[in-house]
Formats: structure tokens, sequence, C-alpha cells
């Protein structure tokens, strides 16, 4: 198949969205698929040769990440040019429900577009808002996938429209064998409870984990706490406090390979969050690594971890609760290798090979074989394929007018 | 310029944009329609596939099922099949109910996929039902009969425990049961 994949945000900043149509591209591409991705980036150079550069997205700051606004004429053209040189079966379009380049594809392209929503609680403002001005384009996608129960949820609630749900993919094999990060072993004679994520945003919880931390130590007085992630340092040292501080290490922002590492060094993997994650990845990452994983009771988590039986569940928000857990599980290596297995086995359906095959069915469904493929240009459209801007700016302009004319 | 001008100006621009919207919205209908027409031929080829397992399915392995189950699998495979059975809804709930009755080691090994494939189907095929009928349950794509002469599409619903996934506020809100 000829499979075109639209990613809305600058592709050499991290993110999960972008990690995504990453990974399926590398995952399609071996099994015979033609995959051609479209990204806004800071630096085009820096791209690699499938991976095709829209223009840089303009970052927007909202509610404390950044959403890449990207509507311009030049960005219009460049889709354009992208889908026609591609002839793809199936365009695969990300996060389409923002005033961005996915929202532009769905504008431009004719035929069949499948769309997938990563959509976590801070944007559903803006979704309210903007679903209605998208749906007119958001009409055109024939097949929705939501990553999660939630996404799907605020997909329904916003854009009036279902999605098949396709959880994100995580690369197993990486996670389930490797190294261990150097002095650190799982059932050494340190119990080490890993947490990963921005230890300054409340709503991971850290503060919970620290108070629990408390308790624990008391248990087991060598029990070590390790925090991976980005932050503020300074802010970490005074939520510590002294009394904490030689039973807790920083690690600090961690590559993947390292993630891995950490994530399979590490006795018990806690995620203490508090407040809405659309999808925990990190969790499945932590099972796919061998390790226990604690966390609290979040639907996205109840769902990753199996209502509990693929992981220990515990009321966010609840120190005492996340104590006791955490001390008893540090005291059974039997309940923690039990766990293990059961999380080894919950992350198997998580693996990519398994979760582009459910993509792949998707693209099947909505692009039988046979049918026409993804077109952008129209009958009048020579003007933008010759290099003068001027031209190519005047027709893509009157593009989305002329198209109401003529019908 | 008189207010009489300025009225007729009003009318005017009024006009142009009530046809503008005019165009775009039957632009959409039409769009429209061929979603619905496009997923609606995956979808009854999907449905297909999994009578035509299940005729084989009752077929070969007809001994192990035992006699009456075989009988009523091929009845419900040729009943889903033949275009002259009124009802294609009960008759293919009546399909799915016999083909989850079978033995998972007696399923033929296609069987799964193909009945993936008729969930996915069948959610994007309602999918395109329930764009086409809010556009044509607004007001004055409503009230200028817009659609022409166009049915109003209908839900294609199964029970192929699709819809378990859902909890909490939304669980009622994704299958209006048309």
């Amino acid at each position: 198949m000829r499979i075109g994949l639209v990613c809305p945000y600058q592709w050499d900043v991290p993110g999960g969205v972008q990690y995504h149509v990453r990974d399926l591209a590398e995952t399609l591409r071996p099994l015979g698929h033609h995959v051609q991705v479209l990204t806004p980036a800071e630096h085009e150079e820096s791209l690699p040769p499938h991976v095709t550069f829209s223009g840089r997205a303009v970052p927007v700051p909202y509610n404390g990440s950044v959403a890449g606004v990207q509507f311009g004429l030049v960005s219009a053209a460049r889709a354009r040019r992208w889908l026609r040189d591609g002839r793809f079966d199936v365009v695969h379009v990300h996060e389409p429900a923002s005033v961005s380049l996915s929202l532009l594809v769905c504008m431009i392209a004719r035929g069949p577009i499948v769309a997938t929503f990563h959509a976590a609680t801070t944007r559903s403002k803006v979704l309210a808002a903007l679903g209605p001005v998208a749906r007119p384009w958001l009409e055109r996608v024939t097949g929705r996938i939501a990553v999660s129960d939630f996404a799907r949820r605020v997909q329904v609630e916003h854009l009036g429209g279902d999605a098949v749900v396709i959880p994100n993919g995580v690369h197993v094999p990486a996670f389930a064998a490797g190294p261990t990060l150097p002095g650190l072993r799982r059932g050494g004679d340190v119990p080490t409870v890993g947490f990963l994520g921005r230890y300054d945003e409340p709503r991971k919880g850290l503060p919970v984990l620290l108070q629990a931390m408390r308790t624990v130590v008391g248990a087991h007085p060598t029990a070590q706490l390790l925090v991976a992630g980005r932050g503020d340092p300074a802010e970490l040292d005074r939520l510590v406090g002294d009394d904490l501080r030689p039973h807790v290490r920083l690690l600090g922002e961690v590559s993947e390979a390292d993630k891995a590492a950490f994530l399979r060094s590490v006795d018990v993997y806690c995620a203490p969050g508090l407040l809405g994650e659309s999808f925990g990845v990190v969790l499945v990452e932590a099972m796919a690594a061998g390790a226990p994983v604690l966390a609290s009771d979040l639907d996205a988590f109840a769902r990753v971890l199996e209502d509990g039986a693929a992981g220990v569940l515990v009321r966010r928000g609840d120190p005492a609760a996340l104590a006791g857990e955490l001390a008893g599980l540090l005291g059974d290596p039997g309940r923690r290798a039990r766990l293990s297995a059961a999380g080894t086995r919950a992350a198997a359906a998580y693996d990519w090979s398994v979760v582009a095959a459910r993509i792949l069915a998707v693209y099947e469904t909505v692009a039988p074989a046979g049918g026409a493929v993804v077109d952008g240009s129209r009958d009048d459209d020579a003007a933008l394929l010759g290099p003068p801007s001027g031209s190519e700016r005047d027709s893509t302009f009157q593009g989305p007018f002329r198209r109401r004319v003529r019908h | 310029m008189t207010p009489g001008t300025w009225l007729l100006l009003l009318a005017g621009v009024l006009l142009l944009v009530h046809l503008g919207w005019t165009t775009w919205t039957l632009t959409r209908l039409r769009r429209l329609e061929g979603r619905v027409r496009r997923s609606w031929d995956v979808l009854d080829g999907a449905l297909l596939r999994r009578a035509e397992l299940a005729a084989a399915l009752a077929r070969e392995r007809g001994s192990e099922l035992g006699e009456q189950a075989r009988s009523e699998l091929a009845a419900a495979a040729a009943g889903a099949r033949s275009p002259a059975a009124g009802d294609r809804e009960a008759a293919e709930n009546a399909l799915g109910r016999l083909l989850r009755r079978v033995p998972a080691e007696l399923q033929l090994p296609e069987a799964a996929d193909a009945d993936v494939r008729v969930g996915l189907a069948r959610r994007f095929y309602n999918d395109a039902v329930r764009d086409t009928r809010s556009l044509r349950a607004q007001r004055l794509s409503r009230v200028f009969r817009l659609h022409g002469r166009r049915p109003l599409p209908r839900y294609f619903d199964i029970d192929d425990g699709q819809d378990a996934v859902v909890t909490g506020s939304a669980a009622g809100g994704g299958r209006a049961g048309g």
C-alpha cells in the first residue's frame, strides 16, 4: 500500500504524536508498504529522506504544551504537491481537529482519509470551540481512530463522530531485553522505586509519592526512589527535604535507551498521576521492561493495567494507601515476579507489530483494493507545478472559494 | 445613498451569503452521499465474506459441529447471503450469534479477521450515516430540502460487541440506534 502520514507537530521536537508517527512509519516500511511523512520541523535539513518538510509551524503555547499552528498558503501548496507526488492509497492524518497541517490536508485531499485522535484533557476546550468549524472538513475523514477510550470520548462529545480505539504502540522487544543502569539491578540489595515524568508538574503526582516514601523508608531503610524526567532540580530538592534526600536520586532527562535501561533496573515502577492521562504509554513501556507497575486508579491506567490484573491500582492522591502498597510490594519478591509476568503478557498486545496490523486493517477498510488514489490536485491546478511563488500563492488562495462556486 | 439603496445592498449581500452557503452545503451533502455509498459497499463486502466463511465452516467442519449446529449455521449463512431475506440486520445478528457459539478451536483461521473487518466497516459506515443525518437535520438545510430526492441513510445496527469499550458519560452517545 502507498501510505501518507501527516504529523502536525514539529518533527524534531520530542512528543508523543511525533514518536507515534515515526514508529508507525518504521513498522510499516519493512512490511513492504510505501510510507511517506509530511510534517513541519524546526530544521528542514534534519529530516530523513522519507519525511517531507511542510514548513515551520508557528508555536502557540497552550496550557503548558505547545500547539503547532500551520495554516499558511505555502504549506498548502507543499501539502498539495506531496499528495500529488505520493499517489497514496490512503492518507493518515494525526490530530486533525486543530488549526494545523492535518486539518489543511483534510481540506485539500480527495480520497480515503484516516484520522487518529490523540487528544488529552487539556485540549478539549479547544476542541469544543474548534469542533463545529472544522467539522465540514472532518466529514471527509472516512475512518477515525482514537488512541484511548478517553480520546474516543472527547471525539464523540466535541466532534460528533465515533472512532475505533487502537492504542499507542510500544516497541516491546526494545524494552524487554538490554542493559540495566550501571550499578543498579532489579532484585538487588537496594530496593528501587522508579518515577518517570515531568517531576515539577503536580498532576504527575510526585509529591504524593514522596509523601508515601517517607513511610516506606521506615519499613525498607535502604529503599531508593529514582526520578527520571524533565523539571527544575531546585524545586525537586525543596519537595524532597532533608529527611528524604538520601533516598532520592535524580536522573534528570533520559534518552530513549536510558529510559529502557532505567525501567529494566527498578524493582517497582510507580505512576502516581492525579489527573486525566489519555493513555499510559509509559506504563506499557514499564510492563514491557518487566517492571511491576503500581499506578493510581485513573481510567487510562486502569485500562492499561487490565483493572488490576497486570499491575496494582491505588486510590489517586492517597499517600497512605500508596505507601502501604509500595512497602508491601518491596517486601514480597514473589508477588513482584507474578506482576512482572502478568505485565509482560499484557504489554505484548501493545507491541507495534500488533498495533500496526490493526491500523493496516483500518487502511484496508477505508481504501479497498482497486480504489482510487488520494488526489490533492484539481483540474486547473497546473499553475502550482511551476516554481513562481506568486502564482502558487494566488491559486492556493482561491482554492476553497473556487470549489464552492464550481458545484 | 438613500435608505432604499442600503436595503437593496443588504438584501443582495444576504442573498450572496445564502447562495454561497447553499452551494457549500450541497457539496458537503454530495460528498457525504459518496462516503455513505462507499462505506456501505465495504460493509456489504465484509458481511458477505463473513457469511461465506460461515458457510465454509458448516461444510468443512460439519461433523465436529454436530448436525443441528451445522444445519443452523448453514441456514443462517444462506439467510445472510440471500438478498431476498428482508431484514438484513436480523439475518446478520442470527448468524453472528451462531458464530459466537462455535468453539474457538473449530473456527476457521480467517474468522477472527473477518469479524474485525465487519466491526470496522460497520463503525465507519455508521459514522458516515451520522455525519449525513446531522447535516440534514440542520434547520436551513431541512427547510430548503437541500438533500433533494436522496433517501435518508439508515444506521446499520447489529450486535458485534463493538460498543462495549466506552464507559461513563459517552456510553450511549456513540450509537444513536437509528
